[in-house]
């Protein structure tokens, strides 16, 4: 899927509305320069559209980089890469993993590295690509705009539209595949599928219609396919090697602490299907909230504040873990007697959301971990920029979080690390022997030029469901 | 009629025992396969800390951490797979027991006539090379019958487990190399699982079990190593299914069940196997049809039951009846009665389907350093052993696959 934005006339900006229904041309080459040109052709688009263009190039080899550009009215587009999904027999796969891109908190420097390492499959980005808030709520390093919350059709456009004017950010759509799926604040903050904590009905206008807003921006701007009743939820195959399940758990799932669903029936259906998948090894899940369970020591209010404002409601620094897989067990159970029942091996829960970076076995039981059996694993990556619980508690990095680690590990043993200052970025290494998550911490969010340094690397070998 | 003819080796403490015409001692150049079953092993059990072996021969081979056991996942239909490369529809041999409708009792398949399709412990010597087989458990000694050239009866064996213990299996391994030397030997280490049953997962009696099955593997390397075969060797490593573990409180009886329904009552017999029962419709052939829908039926809503299948479903044939039940992990069947079945430890239900595989060996027709992301299967070793020595498919050709991942 190749995406851009054109501006034929200086007043079609994004969210305006304005400006004339364009033709854009396109070539899908193998080289770099062009000579080899495998596909040509063009998109019309216009305000309909706000004037973004998606060509869903077909035709092209598995496993193969190519290089694309666009044209309009005799300009050339900066040259962007891709690459397609292998088949067969495939003994490696590499991609970077990110989420939680808050523009107010700070500068995509993980973006610049991941584009910079020129050695990846995809990127997949677990959702939050960006945030609904206005300027200085949740951030104030950098202004969003439109200067408010964005709730309509053009505030939400004019949001896709600033976040896509990030160089960072353009440099690393420019150097791969994105896969990517949404998580709540492309909507609205703890989205469930009638509402959104972040949502006054009435007063922000009523919640569906802001929803169809949101989709209909995020459909536009973001390089992505929506499948029928636009559904996102997706499966992509990588030979024998690999398939990634990417979820959906904002649009179907019951209010937070009510009983009910997270994913909804069919995307259940979808998930058991891709668990269950006898010609691949590695089923890796792109899910944008935390899966394991999570027990939470008592904690100083402030960091238990801090904790909470990550996973769920917290009145008093009680940390409910209701907007994760922990508020909708039968959910969670169901899928984890699914794994137990039928021997499943190599699931690797890939997760986003919350802003930290831990390392889970997902134990059939974690009572009685670690007697019982483990049925897969979980690699959680950290924000790119959003507040985590340094930020939260305005302590100094790898002071007040250290004990809370420690305690969180020691409570819940199928905890194997956790890190809850840094921000960054995850590159995953898929092999037919095992899966590698290496977490790239940044030195400073608010540094454009930040360093990153490899701050730990776990191994979850073939046929184990554990973590060395 | 010739005689068989006997060995005794170890210092009189291995009989090994030969098809009439073959003789002993005779040392012959040539590639040696050894197919070497950890009964029961569990591939999360493999690991450095408890199998260094099996992982320091990971290195010298080619991995399938996605293999899998074939249903009914138990260990006599397994290993008959393992040597035929067809599945049970074409074996005869479905599962470890069966309802026997001639017999009129529910039995073991541990019969030579039980095993209908040519094995390659038979088809290798038609064809000049010599088989033999160390199988520790006396069901499996008795189910391939006199079918290899050389055999080993498993002794001393154990009076409840009815298998001689590991130490006893290696020293006839070596016995059987040095004083046969067959191109192709089969090999059962059955402490694994026997352990397995009787005990709970993470268990110090498990771990032990485990790394001592590890530790003969180990030694017999060494002995190849120090006899100069190993390169002239492939080693198959495999396990004929993994385990699982239940509470007594996780137990099903399907028998009372069926015989509280007043259609079924008295007309159902269930040949138990672990996690899976095999049902038998034993009332009037008309009422069969009916019969079995509402045995499923009855079945299905039963706790703790994975799933209900036909038998021609999952490529069982005749001999496993009319339906198959599983369990889910965590649970066992106990059938007839609530006490039949004390074993924690039990296999048949596909929670028990992942195994270990490994091609590893010093010939260097095998790929060293390798992982495969292909789904091997127990099926898959009797191909894979007839493409090492040339041999011709059987009639109607395996169902499994040649490993050609591993193989150069
Ligand atoms: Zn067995």
């Amino acid at each position: 899927m190749l995406w851009t934005r054109v501006t034929p006339t200086s007043d079609a900006v994004p969210g305006s509305g304005r400006g004339p229904s364009v033709t854009v041309g396109y070539e899908v080459a193998e080289d770099a320069v062009f000579k080899r040109v495998v596909r040509r052709g063009s998109a019309t688009t216009g305000p309909a559209h706000d004037h973004t263009v998606k060509v869903d190039a077909t035709g092209l080899r598995a496993g193969r980089t190519y290089f694309y550009r666009f044209t309009f009215d005799g300009h050339r587009s900066p040259v962007g890469r891709t690459k397609t999904a292998p088949t067969g027999s495939v003994s490696q796969l590499r991609f970077g993993v990110v989420s939680c891109s808050n523009y107010q908190a700070g500068h995509f420097a993980a973006y610049q590295h991941l584009a910079e390492r020129g050695d990846l499959d995809a990127v997949v980005h677990l959702g939050d690509y960006l945030y609904e808030y206005g300027p200085g709520e949740y951030g104030a390093f950098r202004a969003h705009q439109p200067a408010r919350e964005v709730t309509t059709l053009a505030e939400y456009r004019m949001r896709h539209g600033q976040y896509k004017t990030d160089p960072q950010l353009q440099q690393l759509h420019a150097a791969y595949p994105w896969i990517i799926t949404w998580d709540d604040h492309e909507t609205a903050n703890d989205a469930w599928s009638g509402g959104a904590e972040n949502h006054t009905e009435g007063a922000e206008g009523t919640w569906v219609s802001r929803r169809a807003a949101a989709l209909r921006a995020y459909h536009e701007w973001m390089p992505i396919r929506f499948g029928a009743g636009d559904t996102i939820y997706r499966r992509l195959r990588f030979g024998s090697l690999a398939s990634l399940s990417m979820l959906d758990l904002r649009s179907y799932r019951a209010k937070q602490g009510t009983p009910g669903s997270l994913t909804g029936p069919d995307q259940m259906a979808f998930l058991r299907e891709s668990l269950l998948d006898s010609d691949v090894q590695w089923k890796l899940v792109g899910n944008p909230v935390m899966f394991s369970p999570l027990l939470v020591p008592p904690l100083p209010l402030a960091v238990g504040t801090a904790l909470a404002s990550l996973t769920g409601q917290s009145p008093d620094g009680v940390v409910l873990n209701n907007d994760q897989w922990d508020g909708y067990s039968a959910d969670r159970r169901a899928l984890i007697s699914l794994l137990a029942d039928n021997g499943v091996r190599d699931t690797v829960f890939l997760t986003g959301d919350i802003h930290t970076s831990w390392a889970f076995e997902v134990p059939v039981d974690a009572g009685t971990y670690p007697l019982s059996r483990t049925v897969a694993t979980e690699l959680v990556v950290p924000s790119v920029t959003s507040d985590n619980i340094d930020d939260l508690t305005r302590t100094p990095p790898r002071t007040s979080s250290v004990a809370v680690e420690t305690a969180l590990m020691g409570l819940n043993r199928h905890l194997k690390w956790a890190e809850l200052d840094s921000h960054g970025y995850a590159v995953l290494d898929v092999r037919p022997a095992e899966v590698r998550m290496s977490w790239y911490f940044l030195a400073d969010r608010q540094r454009a030029d930040s360093p990153a340094a490899l701050a730990k690397s776990v191994v979850v070998p073939a046929g184990t469901q554990s973590i060395r | 009629m010739r005689r068989r003819s006997f060995l005794r080796a170890a210092a009189g403490a291995v009989v090994l025992s030969a098809a009439p015409g073959v003789a002993f001692g005779a040392v012959r150049p040539g590639r040696r396969v050894y197919v070497v079953v950890l009964d029961g092993l569990r591939p999360d059990e493999v690991g450095p800390s408890l199998t260094p072996h099996l992982v320091a021969l990971q290195g010298e081979g080619t991995y399938f951490p996605r293999a899998r056991s074939l249903p009914v996942m138990e260990t006599i239909p397994n290993h008959v797979m393992m040597m035929t490369g067809v599945r049970p529809d074409r074996t005869g041999v479905p599962a470890n027991s069966v309802y026997d409708r001639l017999q009129g009792a529910v039995r073991t398949m541990d019969r030579a006539s039980d095993l209908r399709f040519p094995s390659v412990l038979e088809r290798l010597p038609a064809l000049g090379s010599r088989t033999g087989t160390v199988l520790s458990k006396e069901y499996l000694y008795g189910v391939f019958g006199t079918r290899a050239s050389y055999r080993w009866e498993p002794a001393p064996v154990l009076p409840v487990t009815g298998h001689a213990p590991d130490v006893f299996t290696s020293q006839a391994l070596r016995a059987m190399v040095d004083s046969a030397d067959p191109d192709l030997v089969f090999v059962n280490f059955g402490d694994c699982d026997r352990v397995g049953h009787s005990d709970v997962t993470g268990s110090v009696a498990r771990s032990v079990a485990v790394r001592s099955a590890d530790a003969q593997l180990g030694s017999f390397v060494t002995h190849l190593r120090e006899t100069g075969r190993w390169e002239r060797s492939v080693l198959v490593v495999l396990a004929d299914h993994s385990m699982d573990w239940s509470l007594p409180t996780a137990l099903i009886s399907l028998q009372p069940v069926l015989d509280a329904d007043p259609v079924l009552r008295g007309n159902v017999v269930i040949a138990q196997n672990g996690g899976a029962d095999l049902l038998y419709w034993t009332g009037s052939e008309a009422d069969r049809p009916l019969a079995v829908a509402r045995m499923r039926s009855v079945v299905e809503a039963v706790e703790g039951v994975l799933s209900v299948h036909e038998p021609a479903w999952l490529r069982l044939g005749p001999e496993a009846g009319d339906l198959v039940a599983y369990c889910r992990a965590g649970w066992r069947f106990s059938d007839p009665k609530p006490w039949s079945n004390p074993i924690p430890g039990n296999h048949g239900h596909p929670a028990t389907s992942p195994i270990p595989f490994l091609i590893a060996g010093g010939d260097p027709v095998v790929r060293k350093g390798v992982v495969s992301s292909a789904a091997a299967s127990t099926i898959d070793v009797a191909p894979t052993v007839g493409a090492l020595f040339g041999l011709p498919s059987p009639h109607g050709d395996y169902d499994g696959t040649v490993r050609r991942e591993a193989i150069t």
